[in-house]
Formats: structure tokens, C-alpha cells, sequence
């Protein structure tokens, strides 16, 4: 009888931005979400590694700890799973301790706590080029023989860059013996601990490593600019700037082409079916709705392009640090700035960043304001209202006014949710401030691999949603807006006697106010799955609304501008700017929060926030004769 | 009602209900969780046709539903699994 070979169990842990995460994709071939700032990796991940020797190794990435004395919800996760108290989490057999070779100062004090654990460790040398580039000379043998643990060098972003961690990996095991090198046993009791450790940590780097007089002169000189008060808070405000501008300026032509190929296939699938309820669930239905949302693809890979380059460059820690003063006198602390980051791609993953933010208070607040970064998930909304209201004109001849408008938006819903924030502290009457303690990293070029994949994975995370909760929810608004088919004595038309339009018509007593009409109401109720359905819906719904064949093969974009007045469309801008339908985000507030008190105030606040906004923008536009 | 048109009500029916499937699975993973579980108890328990514990089986959930937990159910942080 043979044994299956139980594979090794790996933790991989270290400071914040160590490249704990870029590693585990080198050893595992995942591709988890990386980033040149710290608190990217909120929950620990899993992956396999097959080494040359044949070994298996399952492998952990956890979250970034500076102590194992945990600070936060994330740093307990990590000091719980080294030590084996992790429930339902087998402790593991062996620690990979990552540490950024440009900066032992910061990180061999943890590296000195985990060898305290007694578990087989390795140390990883992470950024040993980048190290080597700036002059900073390691002697790895003497940190070796100093520390009493195997030490290696990495380069996680580069292919082939943890050869030496896999090949050192193979002369570790369970038996292996512990750490060789331990504090005496006066200095494990807490007082003596931590002095012990810096202690220990300055001889280490007197013995092993030699500093260049300078270490960041590249990094001294731009950050004299980009940390000024005023220079840098400028150069912010270009960024971004930039960033808007050039999603409308580059992504038309990829956006017409797209439109193009599926009008073309509308009109190839509408002619080769017999007319029927079939052709109409294809054309109407997939095909018009699908398509209509599709069509934003080139605009969200232009924007998280841009965002994927800041993030590697090492810039947002920065912005972060500019916007902190803002920030803390709106009652946010500045770890809630990556939290918050993260919630302009979706506010889920900005929800679960939260758990690094040690006071309860601070969190909650982080929680309540997060959906309101505009994610991504709103953009084609915007996108399609700014194509179809705002002209394309250039204002004082260099800015493009559709760009101007959807910066505006954005900026909207940053300062909305200031503006809650500080309303929040307000109420609560909390006059403590959290002083803001970051890590600025290196500025570095970012590598065209990560840049490239982490485009590949946007491209296909949207292409899922399109093809699994964008399509099933069109199919099923379809079969609502087509069934029952209308009486033989009707007098209007068939969509008014559908299961939806009946629905849309009677919601129409709530939202007439603020100047939606049925087709907006039916399309805000699947909007609460995903809000790029709103879209799709549309689309479905005006196709099938269609009096001809040749009105339904129309675009999105000039039925509505057509259909709608500027203030409906305006106070339908500024509803999603505050948009609480959306479900997943309400779930995870739940499942954070551990209380529907907090989900009924997050859905309650949003929905009146929506609907004020929405009503005072529409009756005011009306009165200015946009109505 | 001609054949042609009873094979669209039928493709359209089955449309439907595989989107109301996924719709459920994705806005409402831990419902459809146990009613999956109500509905193949029943069809498991000892002494039913083999086809019919078959059927169980099938209609039983997996052990665990991936991306169904983190995110509630949206998949617009989804990363793909580790290999």
C-alpha cells in the first residue's frame, strides 16, 4: 500500500508591501492581486507548488504583519495562523519569512519575533535587485549564520526569481530542526522583548549590511515635488485629470468598433430566424442588452490601466499621505486611504480592507463610506448618460467636456463621502485624531508583465459578469417585459401589459418626483444584482418598446437623448453617485459588520442620499429649463 | 401551436430557468445552498432507487461553493484560483 505524499504546509509572511503576494504567484503560477503599497492581502490565500524534486508544498499568503503583538484584525489573522491557533487552519510546518532587502531595518525585527515561534523558517530576501541597485551591500552568509535560519535571495516580480527560495525550500522539512539562534530567556517577557529586538536588529545590520551614504536620491528629489503642500496636491489633481480625460479620448474608435460588431450581429441573427418569441429573446433581449454593456469594456481597461500603474509605481501611498490632513479632519483615519482605493474598483474588497484599521469606530465609518468611491461597476451608467447628454466638445480648447464631467463624478462621490464621514464623527462626538504612520515604498517603473496581467484579469472578471449575472439577469427582465402578452383588446402597447411594465408603471408613483419614467424604474431593480445591468436593461427595454424593426436595431445612446430630458438624465447621474442597490455590498456589510443594524443604516442613509440628491438636481433643473 | 414554435417556448423556458439558477446561486448562495440540501435529502435517504439517490447526489451541493462566500456573490473582485 503506498502512501499519498501529504504535501508540506508553507506560510509566507513578512511586513506589509514585502512582496509576500508577487512571490506566492512565482511559486504558485496564481495571480492574486499585487500593489507597491502595504494592506493589499486581507485574507489568506492557497495555492500549490510542485518542486523540481517532486515535492509538494501547499502554500499560504497571509496577510502583512510588522509584529506578531497584532495591531489589527489582519495582523491577528497572520500571528494566529503561524502559530497554529487559526480555526479550521492546520498550523503550518515551515515559515517563509519575506523581508524588503531595501528596508531590514523595518522588517528583520519581525523576522526576529517569528524565529521566536520555533517553527522551521526560511528568510526570503525579497527586491534583492533593487536592493543591490541602490548600493545597499547584504552579506548573506553572515545574516545567515547571524539569524540561525537558511537565508535567500528573491526577486519575486522577475520570472525565475524564487529559483533559490524552491531550491532551499527542498532542504527543509518538518523535522527540521528549529531555529538554532533564540532570545535569551530574560528578554521574552514584553518589557524586555522589544528592546531586545531593536537591539539585535541594529547588530544584525552592523554585521551584515553596509548602506550607501544616500539610499533614494531619485526618491528624495521627486518627493520634494510630489510631497509639497501645494505643488504636490497639484500634480495630484493632474493625475487624476489626465487619467479622465484620456478615458473618453482613447477608448471611442475601440468603442465603435465594438458597437459596430454587435449591431452587425443583431441584424445577422435577426435575419437568418423566423420572426418569433426566439429571435426576439436573441435580438431584444441578449443581443441589444449584452452588447449595450459590453460596449464599456475599452473605457474600464483604460481607467484600471492608469490605476494599475500608479499602484506599481509606488505613487498612492503618496497621494495618501497628501490627502491625510483632508482625510483626518473629515473623521477618517489614513489607513482608511487603501480601504477606500480599493472601492473605486468595488467597494467588496474595499469593505474587507477595513480590517486593518485598528479602532472599531474609525472602521465602521471606513465601512459606511466605501460604497459611495464611484466602482466600476458604475461606469458604463456613466458612460452611456455622459454619451448620450453631454456633447463632445472641447473646453478651453484642451479639455474634452465628457471627461470634465465624469472627473466631476468621481470627485462627487469623493467628497459625499467626506462630507458623511465628518457628519459621523460629528454625531458620535469624537475629537480623537489617529495620527497617520505609512510606509512610503520606492518609486519604481511598473513592469509591463503585472501592468499586462493585471489588465488580462479586469478584462476577464467583466467578461464573467457579462456572461453569467449580466446575461442571466437580461434573459430574465426579457421573459418579465414579453409575458403575458397583451390582450386582444388592448389600446397600448404590449410592453404595458408585461409582468415589468406593470411593475415599472406603479413604481413610477415613488421615483416620478425625481424624473424617471417607468423604463429607469425596471431597470433599477436588477441594477441591485449588478449596476451595469441598468444598462442592459435599457437597452432590452427600449428595444422591445420599439415601434419598428428598424427603431429597435437602434443604438442606446440616441433613444434616451431623444426619450429623456436633461434633467432626467441628470438626476439619474447623481442617483447612481450615491446608488445603494446593490446587494453584494449590502451582504458583505453584514457579514463584516456582524449586525443588520449596520446594513439597514448603510442601505437607509444611501437610499435617502440617492433620492434628495436625485429630486433636488431634477426640480432644479426643471426650473432652469432643462425639463 | 406549430412544432417550430412550441421548441421556442421550450429553448425559452429552459433559458429562464437556468438564468433564475444562476441568478439565486449568485445574489442568494447560502438559500440556494440549503434548498439544495432539502431537496436531495429526501432523494438520498436509504432504500430508493439507485437512479433516484443518483438524482440526490447531483442535486446535492459541493462541499463548498467557490466565490460564493467572500464576495456575496459578486464577482467583481473575483481573482482566479490558485493553480
Amino acid at each position: 500500500m503506498s502512501a499519498v505524499a501529504v504535501p508540506l504546509r508553507l506560510a509566507l509572511v513578512g511586513n506589509p508591501n514585502s512582496g509576500k503576494t508577487a512571490l506566492f504567484n512565482q511559486l504558485t503560477g496564481s495571480r492574486q492581486k499585487v500593489a507597491n503599497y502595504a494592506g493589499v492581502t486581507v485574507e489568506r490565500k492557497e495555492g500549490r507548488l510542485t518542486a523540481p524534486s517532486g515535492r509538494q508544498y501547499a502554500v499560504l499568503d497571509l496577510p502583512g504583519a510588522y509584529s506578531l503583538h497584532p495591531a489589527s484584525l489582519d495582523e491577528a489573522i497572520a500571528r494566529d495562523v503561524c502559530r497554529g491557533f487559526y480555526p479550521g487552519e492546520p498550523a503550518p510546518d515551515a515559515l517563509v519569512c519575506v523581508v524588503d532587502a531595501t528596508n531590514l531595518r523595518l522588517h528583520l525585527r519581525f523576522v526576529l519575533e517569528l524565529r521566536e515561534i520555533g517553527k522551521p523558517m526560511i528568510v526570503a530576501l525579497n527586491m534583492a535587485d533593487a536592493a543591490r541597485r541602490r548600493g545597499i551591500a547584504i552579506d548573506v552568509d553572515a545574516l545567515q549564520r547571524e539569524l540561525g535560519v537558511p537565508v535567500v535571495e528573491t526577486v519575486a516580480v522577475r520570472s525565475g526569481g524564487a529559483q533559490a527560495l524552491i531550491a532551499a525550500l527542498d532542504h527543509i522539512g518538518t523535522r527540521s530542526a528549529a531555529p538554532q539562534k533564540r532570545l535569551a530567556a530574560h528578554e521574552r517577557d514584553d518589557a524586555g522583548e522589544s528592546q531586545a529586538l531593536h537591539a539585535e536588529t541594529r547588530r544584525l545590520l552592523s554585521l551584515a549590511v553596509t548602506m550607501p551614504r544616500r539610499t533614494a536620491r531619485i526618491d528624495d528629489a521627486l518627493d520634494r515635488w510630489l510631497l509639497h503642500p501645494v505643488f504636490g496636491l497639484l500634480a495630484l489633481a493632474v493625475v487624476m485629470f489626465l487619467i479622465f480625460q484620456a478615458v473618453y479620448a482613447w477608448a471611442t474608435p475601440m468603442m465603435d468598433g465594438i458597437e459596430a460588431v454587435t449591431g452587425w450581429l443583431g441584424d445577422w441573427v435577426g435575419g437568418a430566424l423566423p420572426a418569433g418569441p426566439l429571435n426576439s429573446l436573441l435580438v431584444d433581449g441578449i443581443i441589444a442588452g449584452v452588447g449595450g454593456v459590453i460596449v464599456f469594456l475599452p473605457q474600464i481597461l483604460i481607467l484600471f490601466a492608469f490605476i494599475l500603474a500608479l499602484e506599481e509605481s509606488g505613487y498612492l501611498p503618496r497621494a495618501a499621505f497628501l490627502l491625510d490632513r483632508m482625510m483626518a479632519a473629515a473623521g477618517l483615519s489614513g489607513r482608511s486611504f487603501i480601504p477606500l482605493l480599493s472601492s473605486f474598483a468595488c467597494a467588496i474588497p474595499g469593505i474587507m480592507a477595513t480590517r486593518s484599521i485598528q479602532d472599531p469606530r474609525d472602521r465602521l465609518a471606513t465601512i459606511m463610506v466605501a460604497p459611495l468611491m464611484t466602482c466600476s461597476a458604475r461606469l458604463p451608467v456613466y458612460a452611456l448618460l455622459i454619451g448620450a447628454f453631454i456633447p463632445q466638445q472641447q473646453v478651453w480648447g484642451v479639455f474634452n467636456l465628457q471627461g470634465l464631467v465624469l472627473f466631476a463624478l468621481y470627485m462627487a462621490g469623493i467628497v459625499s463621502a467626506l462630507a458623511v464621514s465628518w457628519v459621523m464623527k460629528k454625531w458620535r462626538r469624537d475629537k480623537s485624531e489617529h495620527p497617520l504612520m505609512l510606509e512610503l515604498p520606492s518609486y519604481r517603473l511598473p513592469h509591463p508583465r503585472d501592468l499586462l496581467i493585471g489588465l488580462y484579469e479586469r478584462a476577464m472578471i467583466f467578461i464573467k459578469r457579462v456572461g453569467g449575472i449580466i446575461l442571466a439577469l437580461t434573459v430574465l427582465l426579457w421573459f418579465l417585459l414579453s409575458f403575458p402578452a397583451a390582450p386582444a383588446d388592448a389600446v397600448g402597447p404590449a410592453i404595458d401589459y408585461s409582468f415589468a411594465g406593470r411593475i415599472g408603471h406603479a413604481m413610477t408613483a415613488v421615483f416620478a418626483p425625481v424624473g424617471f419614467n417607468w423604463q429607469i424604474c425596471i431597470a433599477l431593480i436588477p441594477g441591485m444584482a449588478a449596476r451595469e445591468v441598468v444598462v442592459s436593461s435599457l437597452a432590452t427595454v427600449y428595444a422591445l418598446s420599439a415601434s419598428n424593426d428598424d427603431a429597435a436595431a437602434q443604438a442606446l445612446s440616441p433613444l434616451i437623448s431623444d426619450g429623456w430630458s436633461l434633467a432626467t438624465a441628470l438626476s439619474l447621474l447623481v442617483w447612481f453617485i450615491y446608488a445603494p442597490q446593490c446587494l453584494s455590498t449590502l451582504a458583505t456589510i453584514r457579514r463584516e459588520t456582524n449586525s443588520w443594524k449596520q446594513v439597514a443604516i448603510s442601505a437607509g442613509y444611501l437610499f435617502a442620499l440617492a433620492y434628495l440628491a436625485s429630486l433636488i438636481t431634477y426640480q432644479v433643473a426643471v426650473a432652469l429649463g432643462a425639463g | 401551436m406549430s412544432a417550430s414554435l412550441l421548441l421556442q417556448y421550450a429553448l425559452i423556458a429552459l433559458a429562464v430557468l437556468v438564468s433564475v439558477m444562476v441568478v439565486a446561486k449568485k445574489q442568494f448562495p447560502n438559500a440556494t445552498r440549503r434548498l439544495r440540501v432539502a431537496c436531495a435529502l429526501p432523494l438520498l435517504r436509504e432504500g430508493r432507487p439507485r437512479w433516484l439517490r443518483s438524482m440526490g447526489r447531483w442535486i446535492a451541493p459541493p462541499a463548498s461553493l467557490t466565490g460564493a462566500g467572500a464576495c456575496g456573490g459578486c464577482d467583481s473582485c473575483d481573482t482566479p484560483s490558485p493553480h
